[in-house]
């Protein structure tokens, strides 16, 4: 399908032909931070402000806590009630290519190694309208990790900046349906293409923090028992959720039950490798010293995953580098990644 | 000032009265500074002071063995006589390099002030009174009161007490309580239901992401009781019911220790105002027992002692 575009001031009229059938989350600050939150049917000043959000929207198919399901204890034994069924048509606009591209490595996991009931029902009734990057931030290295400020690759439709108005790239066959839906739309022209290329580049450019994972994979192998090195690189890390609940590729989650006079719920909710007490509920937590638990979350991301899915578990997007508080650079720890000979087998 | 830092953490090193030092070097992103910790004399040309130094180095040194050369602002050097209090650090094994501090900016605040990302903007400097913000290369004055965290406001010692190394000269205190507290006094303008809401939306935003407990001096437990399963004070999951109880909790934990310095609110990635509760339990410690955390290593520490005059009537 050709692409279109669509008059920027026009994108409510948009969002709202949307929302007939979905439930349409868009960038928000409404309630004290920025995130993807249920749009309100008017208000499109993210359009102004919005650079990414402190939220990954992982967050829509992978709540912070969600219930699992409840149950009731009693001389027959347990009772168990699943969740109502919500088809969670969710649409999701605004969506940063680095962060869509993390909802294709979150498949990954929670698709290929196993089905996972709870973040798929959501996965595969959603669709994802991504918003090409104009104003990268300083902590933003996409460009070092395979993604292009601007690219459609993750999503259904790719929306790019050509002045007063956005050109449209329909990516997939649900964001042909989409567009199909809409009215008001028009065919963008050569001229449009011709913008629209011209922001790509531009905003590509503007990505200045670079990261150089040639080789990476097999650099953390060789340097995997450096002691001395993780502890330099940990020393700093005070061990908080910030770098990985906020990640839009990490998605440790713990389970826990509560059971009050006989009626129980489950919940799971999101849990970090960073944590001392991760993993203690089945066993003790193997990784006990600080550095075990960081040179975890660096190879987890760079080496091991990698290794399981051939792609590296980060995008760039520079959350954990801008939100942690003792400013610990995932890309300078990377850079000082020792470069050794004889690789550990 | 930072000259002299840089040798005399180099001196310290190199003669060994110390096996660490602890301070700042730049951080990665503009107006950051990120914690040094080295025991390499030559990282010590890396040292730096200057209006970003935001984080309460003494929350290191609990877990660091051996002795410890440490940059403290006038806040960081009264958590680091706490900890001394308490027995989680002993006196002699620290050498407190000693900052008098002018203020420290909350970048929060110049983003409001300006409109803009701290990213985006060009430069902010401090001259004396005021703060310059260069935003598309056009300059911006303002008086430095606007950009300064609001414990920095409200300092009561910006030159530690305690100290074995001062970099400057000493400043005096100078608290404006009526800007700092502004927000607590608006809160305390509420009804009690009305701050029941209010605190409910706030942590609701609760993520356990527990950087305001970790980043906090005050709080070395080595078994937080959130983590605590038999018995289970607090579920682990993020609903706001259970955040209120962890920062209630948390906020008594700290009593009679928490110096405000601010960091649990500057950490918190979701923006939860925690110094409204931190700072009202600040003032209510002094007011009650007439202590004011980190002033005196002597002192025993508030929690663990009584005194007569200190008991309520059904008590005697
Ligand atoms: S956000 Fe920073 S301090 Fe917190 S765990 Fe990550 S690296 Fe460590
Ligand atoms: S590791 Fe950091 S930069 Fe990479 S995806 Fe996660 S939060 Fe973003
Ligand atoms: S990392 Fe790249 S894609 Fe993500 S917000 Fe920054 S510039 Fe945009
Ligand atoms: S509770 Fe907050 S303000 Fe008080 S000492 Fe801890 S981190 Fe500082
Ligand atoms: S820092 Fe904020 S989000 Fe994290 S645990 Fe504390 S209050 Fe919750």
């Amino acid at each position: 399908m050709a692409n279109k575009k669509v008059n920027k001031k026009d994108i409510a009229k948009l969002l709202n032909q949307w929302r007939q059938q979905f439930t349409v989350l868009a960038p928000s600050k409404e309630n004290g931070v920025a995130q993807m939150a249920e749009w309100d049917g008017k208000d499109t000043s993210f359009l102004d402000w919005y650079r990414n959000t402190v939220i990954p929207p992982k967050a829509s198919f992978l709540p912070p806590m969600e219930e699992m399901f409840r149950f009731q204890k009693d001389k027959e034994g347990y009772h168990i009630e699943l969740p109502p069924t919500n088809e969670h048509k969710q649409l999701i606009f605004g969506i940063r290519p680095c962060d869509a591209r993390a909802m294709t490595i979150l498949d990954m996991t929670f698709e290929e190694a196993y089905q996972d009931p709870y973040y798929l029902s959501r996965r595969k009734n959603a669709v994802l309208v991504g918003l090409g990057c104009t104003n990268p931030c300083e902590s933003c290295f996409c460009t070092s990790m395979g993604v292009s400020p601007t690219e459609s690759t993750n999503v259904d439709l790719m929306l790019t900046d050509i002045g007063d108005q956005f050109l449209i790239e329909v990516v997939t066959d649900k964001g042909k349906e989409l567009i199909a839906k809409a009215s008001g739309l028009k065919e963008a022209t050569k001229d449009d293409e011709a913008k629209a290329k011209e922001t790509k580049e531009t905003s590509y450019n503007k990505i200045t923090r670079k990261l150089d994972t040639e080789g990476i994979v097999d650099k953390l192998q060789a340097s995997f028992d450096d002691e001395g090195f993780w502890e330099q690189t940990a020393a700093k890390c005070i061990s908080c959720g910030i770098c990985t609940l906020l990640c839009p590729t990490c998605y440790c989650f713990d389970i826990n039950d509560e059971l009050v006079r006989g009626e129980g719920t489950r919940f799971r909710s999101w849990d970090s490798c960073g944590f001392p007490v991760y993993t203690k509920m089945p066993m003790e937590n193997p990784r006990l010293e600080k550095w075990r638990r960081v040179r975890q979350k660096v190879c987890h991301k760079f080496e091991f995953y990698p290794m399981t899915f051939n792609v590296i578990a980060c995008t760039g997007c520079g959350r954990c580098i801008r939100l942690c508080p003792v400013n610990w650079d995932i890309t300078q720890v990377l850079e000082s990644v020792p470069v050794k000979t004889g690789v550990r087998k | 000032m930072e000259q002299k830092l840089r040798q005399e953490a180099k001196a310290l090193l190199e003669q060994g009265k110390v096996d660490w030092i602890i301070g700042f070097e730049p951080g990665s992103l503009k107006f950051t500074t990120t914690p040094l910790i080295t025991k390499d004399k030559n990282d010590a040309d890396r040292l730096v002071i200057n209006p970003f130094i935001v984080n309460n180095l003494a929350d290191f040194l609990p877990e660091i063995k051996g002795r410890v050369g440490i940059v403290a602002k006038g806040c960081d050097s009264r958590s680091i006589v706490s900890l001394i209090q308490d027995n989680k650090v002993v006196r002699e094994d620290v050498v407190i390099l000693a900052v008098p501090c002018p203020g420290i900016i909350d970048l929060s605040k110049v983003e409001r002030l300006v409109g803009k990302d701290r990213d985006e903007l060009d430069d902010v400097t401090r001259e004396g009174d005021k703060v310059i913000i260069k935003v598309n290369g056009k300059k911006k004055e303002f008086p430095v009161t606007e950009v300064l965290f609001d414990h920095c406001l409200a300092c009561e010692l910006p030159t530690p007490q305690e100290y074995d190394i001062l970099l400057g000269e000493p400043r005096p205190p100078a608290p404006n309580l009526e800007v700092s507290g502004k927000d607590i006094e608006n809160l305390k303008g509420l009804t009690p239901e009305q701050r029941w809401e209010f605190w409910g939306n706030e942590l609701s935003r609760c993520i356990r992401c527990y950087a305001c407990r970790n980043v906090c001096p005050a709080c070395y437990c080595q078994r937080c009781f959130v983590e605590e399963t038999e018995p289970q004070w607090v579920m682990p999951v993020p609903r706001w019911q259970d955040n209120l109880l962890f920062q209630i909790v948390r906020n008594i934990h700290v009593a009679g220790r928490c110096t405000d310095c601010g960091e649990c609110e500057r950490v918190c990635p979701v923006n939860i105002p925690l110094r409204s509760l931190t700072r009202e339990m600040y003032d209510m410690v002094d007011e009650l027992f007439h202590f004011k955390a980190g002033m005196d290593k002597e002192a025993l520490p508030l929690m663990t002692h009584y005194e007569q005059e200190e008991a309520e009537d059904f008590f005697r």
